[in-house]
Formats: C-alpha cells, structure tokens, sequence
C-alpha cells in the first residue's frame, strides 16, 4: 500500500468520524489536517474514534494492524499529532518509511 | 423479546461463564465463548475458541475469529478469572504475577481488542467481574482482590473513555456461589463470610445472569461505570 492509498484511509475515516460530530467540532477532511494537539478539535476519546476508524479502513485494504502507541497523546511526540504524520507512522509499521 | 446479540463470554467452559453462555444461547444470542480448553457447551447458537485471555496473540485470534463469524460484537463478558487463597507473606511472586495477569491484565486484553468489534453494536455492553473480596478487604486473598480492585478502576475509566462511542462498561461482584474458583476455599470460611453479608445464604449463577441482564437492556444505557455486589456487600 503507497502512500497516497494510506492518506485515502485515513482522510476517509475523518469523514466517517465527522458525521458524529457536531458543526463546531468538524475535522478538516484534507491531506494537511491537524488531527491531535493544538490546533485541533479533536482530543484524546476523540483521537480513539479515528483511529479505530481508521484501522478499520485498512483491515478493509487487508492489513490488520493495531494503532497502539504509548506516545499517542504526548503533546509534542505523537505519531497522531497530523494527517502526515500517521501516514508516516502507518507507512512504517507496513514496512514502507516515508 | 429484544433481538439477538452477538455475545464473548470469556472463561465460558466452567462455572459463571458457562452458566452465563447457557442462558444467552438459550435466549437466542449468538455466543462465541473462550477458555484454554475445549468446549463444554454444544448448542447451534454456541461456538468456542480456545484462547488464554493472558496471550496478546491469542486474543487477537480470537477477536479476529469473532469478526470473520458474527462481523462484530454487542457484548463482551470478561468473566475469565482465577483464585487463590493465600497470605501474602507466603505468595510466591510466579502465583501473584497469574493472579494479576488473569484477572487484570485479561481484562484489559480483551477490552483493548473487543472495543474494534463494538464500536458499531447499537448497544455495546460491557461487563467485568469483581468481587467481594474487595469491599470486604480479605484477609488470604491480599493479590487477588488487589486484582479486582484494579477491574473495579479499569471498569470506571473505561466507561469514560468508551461513553463517546456509546459502549457501557459496568462490574459486578458475585457474593459466593459453589463454582470451582472457591473448591479449595474452606467450608468454614466460605460460611463465615456468607455470614457476613446482609442476605446470609449462597448465591446462584441466576443472581449473577440477573445483574448482567440488566447491564445489557437497551433501556440501561445511562448506566455505566458502575460496581454492583450481590448479597448487600460493598
């Protein structure tokens, strides 16, 4: 899976999560997308909604991977901080670095 | 009469877990139970995987499992537990490690993967095991209440944590009920703390199914995050 297949998951799953979200909480559904940490709407319950989604989108791609990371709320470290970079980050637990 | 659920019962081969699988497959939910060994229960509505709820592989394979059968869950029985009755200062370290790991770390185990599977049940349930060991701070069962307490916080922070995605997360804590967790618990010290307790007879599994039928109503939605003892305790 490139990287571009892997940003369709996850700007896919933004759009899945921002239908239970309410107008003012909306998440940007685009490439660039701030996702957890300043900036961002989302906090850390919501942070586990996307993420599940987006597992969920991949699992649909075939590659069952777990999300799980202790840096995933740290402010400054986590992986899930942006679009980009949870692309990078799933990129490589696949095996694929950016 | 609700429609049926897609029901893991962990620990479902002996005791709780098995009476538990008995009255939802009867019910007409579809139940998938767990346990390190082979299946006790032969019921079109039952399937059994063997998995300990200590092995993070298992547990995926067992999730996985799930998913390929029933496509996803509604509730998740984390009924798996083990006992043992000793004073700490003669616990060897290997017994309180199982004791923790079981009944703890199992737990959240199976939580961490099961949350997948509920996230798109209309009414997500889930339900741990504590115990009265833990109001009645037990003496000779220091780790193993220890390791309730812990399901007791691990349920009341789940239930925030899950609350969003509209999954419950409750406890209850079965008074004692003649199940092979207590057979090598004394006669004399199973009465004195039944004894103990407001209604002074043994418990049965149907005063366990009844708590847990109630977690599980559609109508019990608002509840959660909450540790119910049978028998007036806690």
């Amino acid at each position: 899976m490139d990287r571009h297949q892997i940003e369709d998951v996850v700007v896919s799953a933004i759009r899945i999560i921002n239908q239970g979200r309410t107008p003012e909480h909306q998440l940007a559904e685009s490439a660039d997308a701030a996702l957890y940490g300043a900036g961002s709407p989302l906090d850390s319950l919501g942070l586990v909604a996307l993420l599940i989604e987006v597992e969920e989108g991949l699992r649909e791609e075939g590659l069952a991977i777990s999300l799980s990371d202790e840096r995933a709320v740290s402010q400054k470290h986590s992986p899930f901080r942006s679009v980009p970079a949870l692309v990078d980050y799933i990129a490589g637990r696949l095996g694929n670095p950016a | 009469m609700n429609p049926p659920r897609h029901i893991l019962i962990t620990g479902a081969s002996r005791g709780l877990g098995r009476a538990l699988a008995e009255h939802y497959v009867e019910r007409g939910d579809a139940v998938v139970g767990c346990s390190r060994g082979p299946a006790t229960l032969e019921h079109p509505q039952y399937s059994h995987v063997a998995a300990d709820v200590t092995d993070e592989a298992a547990v995926q394979r067992l999730c996985d499992q799930v998913r390929e059968r029933c496509g996803g869950l509604d509730v998740l029985l984390n009924n798996a537990g083990v006992g043992r009755m000793l004073p700490v200062a003669l616990t060897p370290l290997a017994t309180a490690r199982r004791l923790v790991d079981v009944n703890f770390l199992g737990t959240f185990l199976l939580t961490h993967a099961a949350v997948r599977l509920l996230r798109h049940s209309p009414a997500g349930r889930i339900v741990n095991f504590t115990s009265i060991a833990v109001p009645l701070r037990l003496e000779g069962e220091a780790i193993y209440a220890a390791a309730k307490s812990a399901v007791e916080t691990f349920t009341r922070v789940v239930a925030k944590e899950l609350g969003p995605l509209g999954i419950t997360c409750n406890a209850v804590g079965p008074s004692p009920i003649r199940t092979d967790l207590l057979r090598n618990v004394p006669e004399e010290k199973l009465q004195a703390l039944i004894d103990r307790q407001a209604i002074r007879t043994w418990a049965e599994p149907q005063d366990v199914i009844n708590i847990v039928d109630f977690f599980l109503k559609p109508e019990s939605r608002h509840v959660t995050g909450q540790v119910l003892y049978l028998g007036g305790l806690g």
